[in-house]
């Protein structure tokens, strides 16, 4: 019985040998290009997306009115021109003839109606209907053009039309599948240069190439999306040539990658900031010198050097350089001997207690909460550190009183999906009384006059004027958080991919992509 | 045996209910609520509310319980939050992956473990026994987790045998299996070994050698048969361990398993994938215990008929 046994441990074995080698993978062709993120798209529905992997996927199936190019410029989409009438709230769209989405309707003004209709309605509840509530209707003028028109001079017009939740989708396709739509292969139809063949949930999705696609085609073939939501296994992934592309590389393996021949980084300036933010109708952060005290008793430098290095630069301001509106405010002074000035002048001569929220859910959450705390401490402020679950401290950030919400400086990743001031300051810092979307209650009358006031301004020299005052408040004056750094949206690739478009939205695409063996 | 089969499948619906009535109060209690994670950050306080409406999360407690359970008696374990598919359907979709992974991790652990047991016991004190239990030790108390990694940095990234990720092909069986048998493989050897002294040093072993008998016949015909007892039961709860191990090799190695599937439910506090989840899981680990018990019934004969022990 022990020799069976034996022999049938051998057999086994060979046989699983065998068959190792004779498995082949897809990998080598120059057709199809394997991407790994680190997880699986939640909805291919642009007017419910809320993660940047459904974005990254919804600009390869769709097309928007406009859209960013890479030097953050406007340049034509699916319309071919477009201008403000001079009552400042009427915006004509001339459209692109001769479009199809890819079930075969034909894209028009009528389509473009449907989908803002659809957004905006209120009884469908979706999640991006507050980013178009400045429209107040659309018109269609004739086939090929539309107006819409807003109900006051809409400063953020263009962002918002260039915003991957203002793509159109094929109206009779979402009508027919209603709430489902975009949550399986075929219920999803635009205009782009690829279409959705196949979803296995977590597991991988296939995109293939629009043959009838109205602008240039794509080079590959196919696409492979397999999201992999171990870091480790994303990197080897990479490394052993199993995945083309890989993002959410951790800091720690970035070096031995940037010295693999085989492999290519790149790295774009992002939109995204990481922060800590102040809870601001809290004792004693009630007091701008306390916030301002502790935004000089940080040294950034020191933390990205250790933690992040190569992965982001310094803040010099509320909004990084890739938003339109942003003012360059140069770094908050590394200043411990002014903080503890601050704090005494405040009436806190031996410092104070505090708690710092932070979740892991941030790259380096967790360690960069340390790394405040000990800076902190040696301006007399003794921080306690509580580290919360995501769906724990996304609690807090939801529509308490001040009250009732326990947080005092507590992390904050933020990065404005439109590019733009206005929706990267007015929904974070304009006054509110609950926190749906100012989580940490900041309030300062002189801010909110000028983002509304800008907000309402065509112009854009005005408008970056206005901005630029209101940045100085919130970031200098009446700090609303600390502004630690700006990301860089890192992609690593094997080095035989070329052609990637890297957006400073935190956006990997493959429209222009190809690989040579 | 049919009394005692009867009333070990009584047990089982049992142990289902309570099970289904825990994880819904325990994960109603957590902190999080899917109508928020769902929304995203720049959602309006009008939106989430809408959202939850829509969820149904705004019944109340006992109605949204017992409205999962009717649906769960008819086969319907309603509709996934985060991914917008009906709950069973993607739990059947993924379970092939995790009962293969599974399964096969179970067959080696126990094959290679009572094998190496086996052969330990009977060259008991030599040198061959010292390096299997060794082996067998470092097996036990290595991580899946990291064993994954390091099977996956080996053989995929330095020798280029195997591939890293995915379910794809047969190979990518392999390292999960490999991964998953690893801890498990470890313990089956040492308790095999462990109950084979304990058989071998009994009186009627002795006498079988007296009688003439060949060595690998007392092993195999007296022997073996007898430690089998301790040993299935460990097969049993361990297989319920590799379904929990599951969830480790599933995120390393990139498979959207059943096991991934809860964790991700977990943190997106998707209730009726966490519920239906749970209540397939706990269906199939109840199911494998019982399964168990019946078969002590079969190799146990005091067991089944309800005699005491001798």
């Amino acid at each position: 019985m022990e020799r069976r046994h034996i022999g049938l441990c051998a057999s086994l074995a060979i046989y699983l040998l065998g068959v190792a080698c004779v498995s082949q993978d897809e990998g080598g062709s120059t057709n199809s290009l394997v991407f790994a993120s680190s997880a699986d798209a939640t909805t291919l529905d642009p007017h419910n997306t809320t993660d940047s992997q459904s974005d990254q996927i919804i600009w390869m199936l769709y097309n928007a009115l406009i859209r960013y190019d890479e030097d953050m410029q406007f340049v034509p989409d699916l319309a071919e021109s477009w201008s403000v009438a001079e009552d400042e709230v009427t915006w004509t769209f001339e459209l692109r003839s001769g479009v199809r989405f890819h079930d075969g309707a034909a894209f028009d003004a009528h389509a473009v109606k449907a989908n803002f209709d659809r957004v905006l309605d209120p009884e469908a509840g979706h999640n991006r209907r507050s980013l178009f509530l400045p429209i107040d209707h659309v018109e269609v003028v004739d086939d090929l053009t539309v107006r819409i028109v807003t109900r006051y001079p809409f400063g953020a017009f263009e962002p918002t039309m260039a915003h991957v939740s203002a793509v159109i989708v094929s109206p009779k396709m979402a009508a027919e599948h209603g709430g489902a739509f975009g949550y399986s292969a075929d219920a999803t139809a635009g205009t782009g240069p690829y279409r959705v063949t196949a979803w296995r949930k977590d597991l991988e999705l296939t995109l293939e190439r629009n043959d009838d696609y109205w602008g240039e085609p794509g080079r590959l073939e196919t696409i492979f999306y397999r999201p992999i939501p171990e870091a480790a296994s994303r990197v080897i992934a990479l490394e052993s040539g199993d995945v083309d592309v890989i993002t959410h590389i951790p800091p720690a393996d970035l070096p031995r990658l940037e010295a693999d021949p085989e492999v290519e980084i790149t790295k774009t300036l992002s939109i995204g900031a990481q922060q800590f933010r102040f809870h601001c109708k809290r004792e004693p952060f009630t007091d701008p010198r306390i916030r301002r005290a502790v935004a000089h008793a940080i040294d950034r430098q020191s933390i990205i050097d250790n933690l992040m290095p190569g992965m982001v630069q310094a803040s010099t301001g509320p909004l990084t350089p890739r938003i339109r509106g942003r003012a360059d405010l140069g770094e908050f002074p590394y200043d411990p001997d002014e903080a503890r000035r601050l704090l005494a002048e405040a009436g806190y001569p031996d410092g104070f207690e505090t708690t710092i929220n932070t979740t892991p859910r941030y790259n380096m959450g967790v360690e960069l909460a340390q790394a405040i705390a000990a800076q902190l401490a040696e301006v007399g402020i003794r921080a306690e550190i509580e580290v919360l679950e995501w769906g724990a401290i996304r609690q807090y950030w939801g529509g308490l009183l001040p009250d009732d919400c326990p947080l005092e400086i507590f992390i904050m990743g933020a990065g404005a999906s439109s590019a733009d001031a206005d929706w990267g300051l007015r929904p974070i810092f304009s006054t509110q009384e609950k926190n749906e979307n100012n989580y940490g209650y900041y309030s300062n009358a002189e801010f909110d006059e000028l983002i509304l006031e800008a907000m309402q301004e065509i112009d854009n020299d005005k408008r970056n004027a206005l901005y630029r005052r209101a940045q100085e408040i919130v970031y200098l004056e009446d700090p609303g958080a600390v502004w630690l750094y700006d990301n860089f949206h890192v992609v690593g690739s094997r080095a035989t991919v070329s052609g990637l478009t890297t957006s400073p939205l935190g956006l990997v695409t493959f429209e222009r992509a190809a690989i040579s063996r | 045996m049919l009394r005692y089969v009867a009333r070990r499948l009584a047990e089982m619906f049992l142990a289902l209910l309570g099970t289904s009535l825990l994880v819904f109060l325990l994960i109603h209690m957590i902190p999080g609520d899917p109508a928020l994670l769902m929304s995203g950050l720049e959602a309006s306080p009008e939106q989430i509310e809408q959202k939850r409406r829509e969820l149904g999360l705004d019944r109340p407690l006992a109605i949204q319980y017992f409205g999962f359970l009717k649906g769960a008696l008819q086969g319907d374990f309603g509709t996934s939050i985060r991914m917008g598919v009906p709950v069973l359907d993607e739990i059947l979709d993924r379970l092939p992956y995790t009962l293969t992974i599974a399964a096969l991790g179970t067959l080696l652990a126990t094959l290679v473990g009572m094998v190496s047991g086996v052969l330990a016991s009977v060259y008991h004190n030599r040198p061959g026994d010292g390096l299997v239990m060794m082996l067998a030790l470092l097996a036990a108390s290595t991580p899946s987790y990291w064993l994954g990694l390091m099977l996956m940095l080996v053989f995929s990234l330095w020798l280029g045998w195997l591939p890293s990720i995915g379910i794809r092909s047969s190979a990518h069986y392999v390292l999960p299996v490999l991964t998953l048998a690893g801890q498990s493989g470890g313990i089956i050897s040492r308790m095999t070994r462990a109950a084979m002294l304990d058989v071998l040093g009994q009186d009627y072993v002795r006498a079988a050698r007296a009688r003439g008998e060949t060595e690998w016949f007392v092993v195999v015909r007296h022997a073996l048969k007898n430690a089998l007892i301790p040993v299935i039961s460990i097969v049993g709860l361990r297989f319920g361990n590799l379904l929990a191990g599951t969830v480790l090799v599933e995120s390393v190695f990139a498979i959207p398993g059943v096991g991934r599937l809860l964790v991700d439910a977990v943190n997106w506090r998707d209730y009726p994938m966490i519920q239906g989840t749970m209540l397939f899981v706990a269906g199939v680990f109840v199911v494998v215990n019982t399964v168990t018990d019946i078969l002590y019934g079969v190799a146990d004969p005091r067991i089944r008929l309800g005699g005491a022990p001798r």
